[in-house]
């Protein structure tokens, strides 16, 4: 079977920086792969490329066989590859159900005109789409807080929000921006369930960024390590673990968020 | 009906009733005909000052309506005076000409946010009068004058607007056309910003990434927006044009677009009918303070500067953060 | 040709000039001072006042049009916009009350200066005539000179005095200047007052040249405008260039366009959109959001 997503020779320069230099990996369908590697070592800016927030030097990502770097971060999300954002990226001032269902943008049937003079598509619409946030927050556990305004929420409900939103588009691939940052361990352990749910019961593939490594071991199906912008390693946890290199590159350097 | 609930309904109506029955009863008592004037202006700029509001609406602080304003007066004029066009039809042509010129300034501009938008759009009301300065079209200096009034309009023989020539009270009839207007336009408004375009507009004006990673076109939705605002612009203008009967390079100028955003901001962001009540409040309280002569400008912006000074958020802010609606 | 360029440096100097306290004020509170033309008016009318009508020696009117503008602007900052930064939720608030003060401003000099276009005799006669390539009369000379001077002041008291490193620390970070110990409020009224002042100093020097008259407020805050977005905003050096470049564009369309009319600033407003669709940040400016 080919891979969903085809990373090819990613490289991302800076001026005379290089944050990413000549990366290659593949994801597969429904799995959840995990980037990971020391602070600055270019994690980020492989996640804006991939969702086309930051155009590559060279190199191409390749989706069903279709390149969807270097486009524009809507057209990506309309094919179904659709990022999250840490938590400071919400809609302040809405609701959380108001934020879901302003997600569901991408699965109007209606034009923008029909729902200008009420359609009965764009009626249609917007009964389904109450619905379909009111059934995806219930998924993510969330119905308690749905008429809360989204500034008022704690920082671990901003994180399922930003699930939520994601999720609310419809994807076939989620990218997961540090979804455990600043989590303690229940919390943690909360959201490790909540994307193995995503990818189990959705058949959403996921992608995610993280810097906590109990975490990171315990869900993912395989992991891709970068190091000071180069791809140092990839593999299943327990062959990472057991990496020297993966291992050099993080004793080595000052960054010690690392449980291992 | 359009999911409106009943004490909404009847506002719209007492609205509707007060300023279509009830303010021509009490001119008409009262003798005050002068009003007339000043309640047709305030209606008009309360159209342009619509549009200034639906672009703040996507988070674009507009101060280049008085632009727009001035490109629909020359459009209207020219069209009814060199081509002999009805103003009823030169009207909406008016309004879509600054549409497009709208999306031709917009497709660089609206990369800009904040106060570098503000900036530029401030720019352009000063070239826009520069250049009707300096086109032939436009007369310079001089600009045109002696605008017919508008003629009747009828379709398939059923007269629908009489001849305004022929009338012996234009003043009641420019004001009902402008009140119409006023109202079709913030009708539009309500059901543009509470439909699916508005719900995007609001996720952009929040965060401009975030809307682009749930697929909102957003460099798409927002030339529609500035269109749409410019269009409200081009109405008001040319409307203001065919009552004045003349147009000017200074018609419009930089303080006319000043003080569309300060009408948006004084009546409160957050509601659809601010920017009305902006309009009105703003406008007879320069008209009020005529009585005072040299110092009108005076008190006038010490009043400005004292309520921003001390109701920094705005006349409405005692209700702010309830969310869009009325 | 060179007088096209020596009318570009005469204009460049004063439109840097009001182009700098433009984006000193901006860079340090992040208010557009939409009331920077009618200061700079100000200084034109005190220098008429004081020089014109009474006859006190030029530079003495040009001092008292700086302490006038500096004092105006300590005081709109620690009245006016100080409290309503603090007061606001929206930071566009400072730009309506900038635009409040433009509008009171107006009012004033309305009121005291009357609506004539005002001119003071000349501070010197003469004109240089450089074999009909270059010819400028000497008054003008000196003022570009004084221009010139009062520019490279500037960068030195912003290089090198203690204020001019509090104001550059407060203009990168607030928060981190604070840490630093610099008084934040002091120094955003030092700044403002600065910014005012500049204002001030370019009306007391034009007044010799083009006179002063009320309408010239909002015209001089657009062209400001303009140089600060071909700059980028809140950058010194932008300002500079920004002033420059404006400053000779429009030396070179009044000269190559003059029959066409006034059409030089509708294209200068052309280019500056085709240069901003590129590059939205300005020449100096740092890449933002």
């Amino acid at each position: 079977m080919s891979p969903l997503i085809q990373v090819k020779n990613v490289t991302k320069k800076y001026g005379g920086l290089t944050a990413n230099n000549d990366i290659s990996f593949d994801v597969s369908e429904n799995e959840i792969l995990s980037v990971i590697g020391p602070n600055g070592a270019g994690k980020s800016t492989l996640f804006k490329m991939i969702s086309s927030f930051t155009p590559t030097t060279s190199g191409e990502v390749i989706y069903r066989g279709e390149r969807i770097s270097n486009l524009k971060p809507h057209i990506v999300a309309r094919k179904g590859v659709v990022r999250t954002f840490q938590e400071t990226t919400i809609f302040k001032s809405m609701t959380v159900r108001e934020s879901v269902v302003v997600a569901q943008h991408l699965r109007a049937k209606a034009s923008l005109a029909g729902y200008f003079w009420g359609s009965k598509t764009a009626q249609e619409d917007v009964s389904a789409f109450g619905k379909y946030a009111d059934e995806l927050l219930e998924f993510l556990g969330m119905s308690e807080i749905s008429n809360e305004q989204a500034s008022n929420l704690p920082q671990g409900s901003l994180r399922a929000l930003g699930i939520a939103i994601g999720l609310a588009t419809d994807p076939k691939v989620l990218l997961l921006d540090e979804p455990f940052a600043g989590m303690n361990h229940d919390e943690t352990m909360n959201m490790v369930n909540l994307v193995r749910s995503v990818r189990d019961e959705r058949g959403v593939t996921v992608m995610l960024v993280e810097h906590d490594m109990p975490a990171v071991m315990n869900i993912s199906d395989r992991i891709v390590v970068l190091n000071f912008g180069e791809k140092i390693a990839e593999g299943t946890p327990s062959e990472i673990q057991n990496n020297e290199k993966v291992i050099e590159a993080y004793l080595g350097s000052v960054d010690d968020e690392i449980g291992m | 009906m359009l999911g409106f609930s009943s004490k909404q309904l009847i506002g719209v109506g007492v609205f509707l009733f007060v300023i279509f029955i009830g303010v021509p009863l009490v001119i008409g008592a009262t003798g005050r005909w002068d009003f007339f004037f000043t309640l047709t202006s305030v209606a008009l700029l309360a159209i342009a000052s619509a549009g200034v509001w639906l672009t703040f609406y996507i988070g674009r602080i507009n101060i280049g309506q008085g632009a727009f304003a001035l490109i629909g007066a020359y459009v209207s004029a020219i069209l009814v005076v060199k081509a002999g066009w009805s103003f009823w039809i030169s009207l909406p042509a008016a309004g879509l000409f600054a549409a497009v010129v709208a999306v031709l300034i917009g497709l660089p501009i609206l990369r800009l946010r904040g106060v570098y938008f503000a900036m530029i759009t401030l720019v352009l009301t000063q070239v826009v009068t520069l250049t009707a300065l300096a086109l032939p079209i436009t007369n310079g200096a001089k600009g045109i004058s002696n605008i017919p009034l508008p003629s009747g309009l009828s379709i398939f023989g059923i007269p629908l607007i009489p001849d305004f020539g022929s009338m012996e009270n234009t003043k009641l009839a420019f004001y009902l056309t402008a009140c119409v207007l006023m109202v079709v336009t913030y009708a539009a408004l309500y059901r543009l910003v509470n439909s699916r375009l508005g719900h995007l507009c609001r996720s952009m004006q929040q965060n401009e990434e975030l809307a682009s990673s749930i697929g909102v076109n957003i460099a798409y939705i927002r030339i529609v927006i500035f269109a749409i605002s410019s269009f409200f612009g081009g109405i008001g203008g040319a409307m203001f044009g065919s009552i004045a009967q003349s147009v000017y390079p200074s018609t419009f100028v930089v303080a006319d677009s000043v003080n569309f955003m300060l009408n948006c901001f004084l009546g409160g962001l957050g509601y659809v009918f601010g920017p009305m009540l902006g309009t009105l409040v703003l406008y007879f309280g320069w008209d009020l303070l005529f009585e005072i002569g040299k110092y009108q400008m005076l008190v006038y912006s010490m009043i400005l500067i004292a309520v921003i000074r001390f109701l920094p958020n705005g006349l409405l802010s005692v209700r702010f953060g309830k969310g869009d609606k009325k | 040709m060179e007088q096209i360029l020596a009318n570009g440096v005469y204009l460049g100097s004063q439109y840097a000039m009001i182009a700098l306290g433009l984006t000193l004020i901006f860079a340090l509170m992040n208010v557009l001072n939409f009331a920077h033309g009618q200061m700079y008016v100000i200084g034109g009318f005190v220098t008429y006042t004081i020089y014109g009508q009474w006859g006190v020696p030029f530079v003495l009117a040009l001092v008292m049009s700086c302490v006038t503008l500096a004092i105006l602007g300590a005081l709109i900052e620690k009245f006016l916009f100080a409290p309503v930064i603090k007061g606001s939720a929206r930071e566009e608030s400072t730009m309506l009350l900038a635009a409040g003060i433009a509008f009171f401003l107006d009012a004033v000099i309305l009121l005291v200066f009357g609506e004539k276009q005002r001119g003071v005799p000349k501070i010197v006669d003469g004109v240089f005539n450089w074999d009909f390539r270059i010819i400028m009369p000497y008054d003008r000379i000196l003022i570009c000179m004084l221009a010139i001077l009062s520019i490279v002041a500037f960068i030195g008291l912003m290089q090198y005095t203690k204020t001019g490193r509090a104001l550059r620390a407060l203009a990168q970070d607030r928060t981190a200047a604070q840490l630093m110990g610099v008084n934040v409020d002091r120094y955003s009224m030092i700044g403002f007052a600065l910014g005012a002042m500049l204002a001030g100093l370019v009306g007391g020097l034009l007044v010799t040249i083009t006179g002063v008259n009320l309408g010239m407020g909002g015209p001089t805050s657009i062209k400001a405008f303009m140089m600060v977005m071909i700059g980028g905003a809140g950058v010194i050096s932008g300002a500079i260039w920004g002033g420059i470049i404006l400053g000779f564009m429009e030396a070179i369309g009044l000269a190559l366009l003059y029959q066409y009319g006034d059409i030089t600033y509708l294209l200068i407003f052309v280019s500056l959109m085709i240069f901003l669709a590129i590059r939205p940040q300005g020449l100096m400016g740092k890449p933002w959001g």
